[in-house]
């Protein structure tokens, strides 16, 4: 299974999304995940994955983007020298 | 001041999933407490408890599950049941003016549980990002507001063992003085990690396994008692003025007359008989009741040595030479005891006891107890027992005594 079919199932599992809905270029906030939601997919990616994202702040906005930085991740992590890279998440909006 | 009336009522229970057969199982006295085989039972030395049958996934989408702790699960379905029973359609409007009023004593501690099992058990840094909106004590009502979109205050009473009887007599106030116009109150309680039963354990208030037969290991009143069984689940009811009601043709379940809130500011644990004494004396006075017309009452009736005793004493305090001539039920018997969610079930289970009039039995009440020597309907239901007017009360540790009064509709 590639990345991007594994990511796809995990979110039509976890967040109820329609597949058809998860195209590369579905914008996150149109998918209804929200900066909290975000916080909970990379918790189950890096599960999924055996990955630990890096506490650095970046912003994704479309699932591709998504895919794309799991993928870097896996790629680099496969050659044993993970760069530190950015974390796919913005702040959970609190008070 | 407006009267209120209760037009709603919603339960998620150890007895049962609907108003109706939680009281059918208390008139009966089916008992909802049973040995516990959660993992690691084996750990607590009376694994007993009274829980729900409860899958949240038959509830929640996955989205949503996954942000809710077991307490919020009960009590946002408590409350779909409490509107759905209401036949409640609230516009707009109406919603700028509804409260949410929610007790709970240990608010979500099963995921805080589950966390800290994380943290210090499995010695992992990885805890999940939802935690701390499981596990805050103001969840419960939070959720309640935005499933229904009531924008009027939503509050969270946490005073122990009367958090929910407070909760309902703090919206019974809102609306008896025109603040509020639709109100759902109650409580909701899911304290069954091994953890907070341990801590429970450790302080000997919890009712030693009776070996007979495990259901009937609470035993309120009785001399043999040994302390009370935890229970789970949750209650609310949807509260609106009376005139509101019969406006909207609304079946009118009881009447909530008034409310008594006293603190002991004496003792953290020891109960006083003369702060609950003044509870019951309060509710009275909010209800323009005198003691004469009091036809029954919900007792606290844990099955713990002290509160019994004390309890009985604050009664004779209060109605003097008719005490015994009052039918006293205490159900926590066979619901076990809810903490945040007890007093919002028992004052359902008053209602219901009010709209049939019968007086609900004390179960397992098999030694009589010189100290406990007035009528608690010793294990049998008592047909027109009930009467007009019933007292709820609850009382808690930290001493906030909360006491209901309640009329049947009839």
């Amino acid at each position: 299974m590639t990345t991007v079919d594994r990511i796809r199932a995990m979110l039509v599992k976890d967040f109820k999304i329609a597949p058809e809905q998860l195209t590369l270029d579905a914008r996150l906030e149109d998918l209804g995940i929200d900066s909290l939601g975000m916080a909970d997919m990379v918790f189950n990616i890096e599960d999924a994955f055996g990955l630990n994202v890096p506490d650095t702040a970046v912003t994704l906005t479309t699932f591709g983007e998504i895919v794309q930085f799991i993928d870097d991740l896996v790629v680099a992590g496969d050659r044993a020298q993970a760069p530190r890279t950015v974390l796919p998440l913005s702040p959970v909006q609190a008070p | 001041m407006r009267r209120v009336a209760v037009t709603g009522i919603g339960v998620v229970s150890p007895l049962g999933h609907c108003p109706e057969d939680v009281f059918e199982a208390a008139r009966a006295g089916r008992s909802g407490v049973h040995r516990l085989d959660i993992a690691g039972a084996q750990r607590l030395t009376a694994p007993l408890a009274a829980t729900v049958r409860f899958d949240g996934a038959e509830h929640f989408e996955p989205p949503q599950l996954r942000l809710l702790d077991r307490v919020s699960q009960f009590a946002v379905v408590a409350a779909r049941r409490a509107f759905a029973h209401a036949q409640c359609e609230l516009t707009d409007v109406e919603r700028e003016r509804t409260g949410v009023f929610l007790g709970t004593g240990m608010g979500g501690t099963l995921s805080m549980d589950d966390g800290y099992q994380t943290l210090y058990g499995q010695q992992s840094n990885r805890i999940k990002p939802m935690l701390i909106l499981q596990g805050m004590h103001n969840a419960p009502a939070a959720w309640i507001a935005i499933e229904h979109q009531l924008r009027g205050p939503t509050l969270t009473y946490s005073t122990a063992c009367s958090s929910s009887s407070v909760a309902i007599g703090e919206a019974w106030l809102r609306l008896a003085c025109g603040a509020l116009d639709v109100a759902v109150a109650g409580g909701a309680e899911a304290p069954l990690s091994i953890g907070s039963l341990k801590a429970w354990e450790a302080m000997h208030t919890l009712a030693s396994v009776d070996g007979a037969n495990p259901a009937t290991s609470c035993k309120p009143f009785s001399k043999n008692r040994s302390g009370m069984v935890l229970g789970e689940g949750a209650a609310l009811l949807v509260m609106e003025p009376w005139d509101r009601a019969v406006a909207r043709g609304a079946v009118i379940h009881g009447e909530i007359l008034g409310y008594g809130l006293t603190t002991d500011a004496a003792h953290i644990t020891r109960p006083s008989e003369l702060g609950q004494a003044a509870a019951i004396h309060s509710a009275l006075a909010s209800a323009g009741l005198c003691p004469q017309e009091v036809d029954s009452i919900n007792a606290h009736g844990t099955g713990t040595l002290a509160n019994d005793s004390v309890e009985t004493s604050a009664i004779k305090l209060v109605f003097g030479t008719r005490a015994n001539q009052i039918p006293i039920s205490a159900t926590k018997a066979v619901h076990g005891h809810l903490l945040g969610a007890a007093g919002a079930l028992e004052c359902v289970l008053s209602l219901l006891a009010l709209q049939h009039n019968v007086a609900l039995p004390t179960l397992h009440l098999q030694e009589p107890d010189p100290q406990c020597d007035l009528d608690y309907c010793a294990n049998e239901a008592r047909p027109g027992g009930a009467g007009q007017t019933l007292l709820s009360h609850s009382f808690a540790f930290g001493g906030t005594n909360a006491v209901l009064a309640l009329r049947a509709a009839r």
